[in-house]
C-alpha cells in the first residue's frame, strides 16, 4: 500500500505512472503555457493593460503640475475641459481633485494619478455599462501616466475601491465623455 | 493523568510507558507531547474561529446595506477583527497543530523541546491579543488597519507591534518541528519521509519566507509610526507585506492539501497514485508559490511589467500546474484505493460508495471539489496581469479567497477538527446527524454567497472594504443600486453559511464537553475506512495499475470550467474602452 502516511518502499521515484495521470500531466503543461502566453501577448496586441510610465514624485510637486494644469484647462458646467491630451488626477481623503473633467470619444489622454495622502484605488466605470470596470492603484510618492482612449460617450463614475479613511465611502468623481 | 488545570479532561489520554499510544483510526504511534500541543493549539485555533465568526455576521450584514447593521466607523474596526482573527489567528494557530501533526505525529516521535513550543503558544497569543486589542482601541487620527494596514495610513503603533510578536511567536512555535525534521534526518539518513510529512516541511519553508516578509513589511512601518524613519515608501511596504499576506495564504494552501492527502487517506482508503508526481508538485511549490504574491501588484504604477508578469505567472505558472497536479493525484489516488478495496464499480463507484455520512470525509471532498472549482480557478482569473484591472479590489476578491481560504481551508481544517475530536480528544459527537448535517449545510451556503460575491463585483463593480455603495454613494445620485437584488440572495445565503458555522462550533465544543468518551477501538470503528486500511498490502499490486478514469472524467470537467470562466473573464475585459501604453 502507498500510503500518505508511511515512507514509501523501495525506488518509488522509478515507479511507472498511471497512463491517465499522465495524460493530465501533459493537459496541465499545455494550459499553463497557454496561460503564460496569452497574458504576454496582451501586452503587445491587446488593448487593454495596466501599463503606463511611473516617476516618482512628492505630493507638493504634483500639486503645482495639477494647479498649473487647472489654470490652462477650460472650466465649463460639466468640468474641465483639458488643454491638451493631459489630464491630472490627484486622490485625496476624500475626493478626486481634477474630477469632474470632460473628455471626448476617439482621443488618446495620458491620465496621471498620484495621491496626495494614503493609498486610493481608482476605480471607474460609465454609468450606464456597470461591467464594464477597471480598478487601477494610486499610491503617494508616484505619477503613473495611463493612456486611456474611450469609444462611448457617456457619464463614466469613478469611486475610490481602496479604504482611505472613515469618508472613503463617499469619495467619487465624474468623467464627462462627448462624441469627439 | 489529568492535569489539575484540566477540568474538562481534555488532555488525559491513556499511554504507555514509554508515553506513546498506537492510534486504532490510523496505526500510528502518538506521544503524549505531540497530542497535548495538537490540542493546545487546535484549541485556540477554534477560539478564534468563534470569535472572528461573530464579525463575519456583523460585516456581512453591513454589506447587505438593506440591514445595513454598522455605521461604517464600527464597519471597519469589525472588518479588522474579522480578518485578523479568522485569516491570521485561526489558520496559523491550525496550521502549527497541521506541522505538529505532519512532522512527529506521522513519523512517530515526540514533540521535541515542548518548552519551546509552549513559549511559541504564549508569545502568539500575546501577539493575537495585542492586535485585537490594538483594533478595538483605534483612535482617530489612527484608522482601523483591515488586514493590511497600508502605509502611509495613519494606523495605531501598537497594531505593528502586535502583529510583530505574532510573528515571532508563530517561528519559535514552529521550531520543535525543525528539530523534529532534523532528528528524524539524522537518525534515518537515507529514508524517505512520508508524503505528508515531506509537505509539511514544505509548508514550513514557504511559512519562513512568508513570516520574513511580514517582519520586512511590519518592522519598518512601526519604526516610521513611531517617528524614529520619517518615511516609509508605500510601494515598498505593499511588496513586503504581499509575501507575508499572500505567503500566509500559501501556507494554507500547502497545509490544506497535506490534510487533503492525510484525511482521504484515513478516512476513505485513498492511496498515493505517484510519490514521484505528487512530491514534485510540492517542490514547484516550494520554488514558485510565493512568487504569486505579486498578484496583488498588477494594477500598481511601481513595479515593471516583466516583473509582473513573471512573477504573477509563478514563472511560467509553475506552482498553478503543481495544483492541477494534486487536483488529479488527490482524487485518484481515492479512486485507485477504493478499486483497490473493491469498492469502485463503474465509472464513479468509488465515490458514491464513499462514507459520505461521515463529516471528515465530506469536509474533505467538499473543500477539494470547491477549492478548485471557485477559488483556484479565481484566483487564475485575478492573476492574469490584464484581468486584475477588472477584479482588482472589487467584491469578487473577497469572493475569491472566500472561495480559497473559507471553502478550501476552513473547511478542511473543520474536517480535521471533526477528526482531531475522534481520535485525539476521544470523544464521540455530540450529535452524529448535527455532525454529518454540518458540511453539507455550510458549504452550500457559503458556495452560493461566495458566487454572489464574485458576481456582484465583476458584473456590478462593487468596491470592497466599504460600508455604503450599492443603494447610496453620499454626495452623488449615483449608485451601484442594479445589484441590490443579488446582494440580496448574498445576504441570505451569508446568514445561512454562519448558521453552518456555529452549528460547527456547537458540534466541536458541545462534543468536546458532553461528548460520550471514545473507551476502545471500536468505538472509532466507523471512522475507518471500509473495514480498514490493512487491506490490500500486496507489494505487487502497484496502485499506478488501477483504473482512474472516474477521476479523469471529473477532471476533465474542471478543466473544461477552467477555459470556459477564463474565456468569459477575456471577453468581459474586451468590452472596455482602450487602456494602457
Amino acid at each position: 500500500m502507498t500510503s500518505p502516511i508511511k515512507p514509501p518502499d523501495g525506488n518509488w521515484w522509478d515507479q511507472p505512472v498511471n497512463r491517465r495521470e499522465s495524460i493530465w500531466l501533459g493537459l496541465g503543461v499545455g494550459w499553463s503555457l497557454i496561460l503564460f502566453g496569452w497574458m504576454s501577448a496582451w501586452t503587445r496586441v491587446g488593448d487593454q493593460n495596466p501599463i503606463g510610465e511611473t516617476f516618482r514624485v512628492e505630493a507638493e510637486e504634483f500639486r503645482e503640475k495639477l494647479t498649473d494644469y487647472k489654470e490652462r484647462a477650460e472650466d465649463t458646467d460639466d468640468g474641465l475641459v483639458p488643454p491638451d491630451q493631459d489630464v491630472y488626477i490627484q486622490a485625496m481623503r476624500f475626493q478626486w481633485d481634477g474630477a469632474p473633467v470632460v473628455l471626448e470619444t476617439g482621443t488618446e489622454y495620458d491620465f496621471h494619478l498620484n495621491s496626495m495622502d494614503v493609498q486610493h484605488g481608482f476605480s471607474l466605470r460609465p454609468e450606464d455599462a456597470l461591467s464594464k470596470q477597471i480598478n487601477l492603484q494610486v499610491l503617494p510618492g508616484y505619477e503613473w501616466v495611463v493612456p486611456m482612449t474611450f469609444d462611448e460617450p457617456g457619464t463614466y463614475h469613478i469611486i475610490c475601491n481602496e479604504f482611505c479613511g472613515q469618508g472613503h465611502r463617499s469619495m467619487h468623481g465624474t468623467i464627462v465623455v462627448e462624441e469627439g | 493523568m489529568a492535569h489539575r488545570l484540566d477540568v474538562l479532561g481534555l488532555f488525559d489520554n491513556e499511554y504507555r510507558e514509554d508515553g506513546f499510544r498506537t492510534c486504532s483510526v490510523t496505526g500510528l504511534e502518538v506521544h503524549r507531547s505531540v497530542d497535548n500541543h495538537v490540542k493546545l493549539f487546535g484549541l485556540t485555533a477554534v477560539v478564534a474561529l468563534l470569535y472572528g465568526g461573530i464579525f463575519a455576521f456583523t460585516v456581512a450584514m453591513t454589506r447587505w446595506e438593506v440591514i445595513g447593521l454598522l455605521d461604517p466607523g464600527a464597519f471597519y474596526t469589525h472588518l479588522s477583527l474579522h480578518a485578523w482573527n479568522l485569516l491570521i489567528f485561526w489558520m496559523v494557530f491550525m496550521e502549527i497543530a497541521i506541522l505538529y501533526v505532519g512532522g512527529p505525529m506521522v513519523l512517530g516521535r515526540r514533540l521535541p523541546f515542548t518548552r519551546v513550543a509552549k513559549a511559541g503558544w504564549l508569545v502568539m497569543a500575546a501577539g493575537a491579543v495585542l492586535v485585537n486589542y490594538a483594533i478595538w482601541t483605534t483612535e482617530a487620527p489612527n484608522e482601523a488597519p483591515l488586514l493590511t494596514a497600508y502605509v502611509p495610513m495613519p494606523i495605531a503603533p501598537l497594531f505593528y507591534a502586535g502583529a510583530i510578536v505574532f510573528i515571532l511567536g508563530t517561528v519559535v512555535a514552529a521550531l520543535p518541528f525543525f528539530a523534529t525534521m532534523w532528528f528524524e534526518k539524522r537518525e534515518n539518513p537515507g529514508k524517505t519521509l512520508p508524503l505528508v510529512s515531506f509537505a509539511a516541511f514544505v509548508t514550513s519553508i514557504i511559512a519562513v519566507e512568508a513570516l520574513v516578509g511580514g517582519l520586512l513589511a511590519f518592522g519598518p512601518a512601526l519604526l516610521w509610526r513611531l517617528e524614529i524613519i520619517e518615511w516609509w515608501d508605500a510601494a515598498w511596504y505593499r511588496q513586503m507585506y504581499w509575501i507575508i499576506g499572500h505567503g500566509t495564504q500559501q501556507i494554507n494552501l500547502v497545509a490544506m492539501i497535506a490534510v487533503w492527502y492525510f484525511l482521504t487517506h484515513v478516512v476513505a482508503g485513498a492511496e498515493v497514485a505517484s510519490e514521484k508526481v505528487s512530491r514534485t508538485a510540492f517542490i514547484l511549490y516550494l520554488f514558485f508559490i510565493n512568487l504569486g504574491a505579486a498578484h496583488h501588484l498588477l494594477s500598481d504604477p511601481a513595479v515593471s511589467t516583466g516583473w509582473r508578469i513573471w512573477n504573477t505567472s509563478y514563472a511560467f505558472y509553475g506552482a498553478t500546474f503543481a495544483s492541477l497536479i494534486h487536483a488529479f493525484a488527490i482524487p485518484a489516488g481515492l479512486e485507485a484505493g477504493r478499486r483497490k478495496r473493491g469498492k469502485g464499480g463503474g465509472l464513479f463507484g468509488w465515490l458514491t460508495s464513499a462514507p459520505w455520512s461521515n463529516p471528515v470525509f465530506s469536509s474533505t471532498i467538499f473543500s477539494i471539489i470547491l477549492f478548485g472549482f471557485l477559488g483556484g480557478i479565481t484566483g487564475v482569473m485575478m492573476g492574469q496581469l490584464q484581468l486584475n484591472m477588472t477584479w482588482h479590489n472589487t467584491f469578487a476578491t473577497v469572493g475569491h479567497f472566500h472561495g480559497t481560504v473559507v471553502l478550501g481551508t476552513t473547511v478542511a481544517f473543520m474536517g480535521l477538527v471533526f477528526f482531531v475530536i475522534r481520535t485525539m480528544f476521544m470523544r464521540q459527537y455530540i450529535s452524529e446527524r448535527l455532525a454529518s448535517i454540518q458540511p453539507y449545510f455550510y458549504s452550500a451556503a457559503m458556495g452560493v454567497a461566495v458566487l454572489m460575491m464574485m458576481y456582484v463585483g465583476i458584473l456590478y463593480g462593487i468596491p470592497r472594504r466599504t460600508a455604503e455603495v450599492v443603494e447610496n454613494i453620499p454626495g452623488t445620485e449615483f449608485s451601484l443600486s442594479a445589484a441590490a437584488p443579488l446582494f440580496a440572495v448574498f445576504g441570505i445565503f451569508a446568514l445561512l453559511a454562519i448558521t453552518g458555522g456555529v452549528l460547527f462550533v456547537l458540534v466541536a465544543v458541545g462534543s468536546l464537553v458532553f461528548g460520550d468518551r471514545v473507551e476502545n477501538a471500536a468505538d472509532n470503528a466507523d471512522l475507518v475506512a471500509d473495514g480498514g486500511l490493512g487491506m490490500a498490502q500486496d507489494p505487487d499490486d502497484p496502485v499506478h495499475a488501477y483504473e482512474m478514469r472516474g477521476t479523469f472524467v471529473l477532471c476533465l470537467v474542471f478543466l473544461a470550467a477552467f477555459v470556459i470562466t477564463y474565456l468569459l473573464n477575456w471577453y468581459l475585459l474586451t468590452q472596455l474602452w482602450s487602456i494602457g501604453a
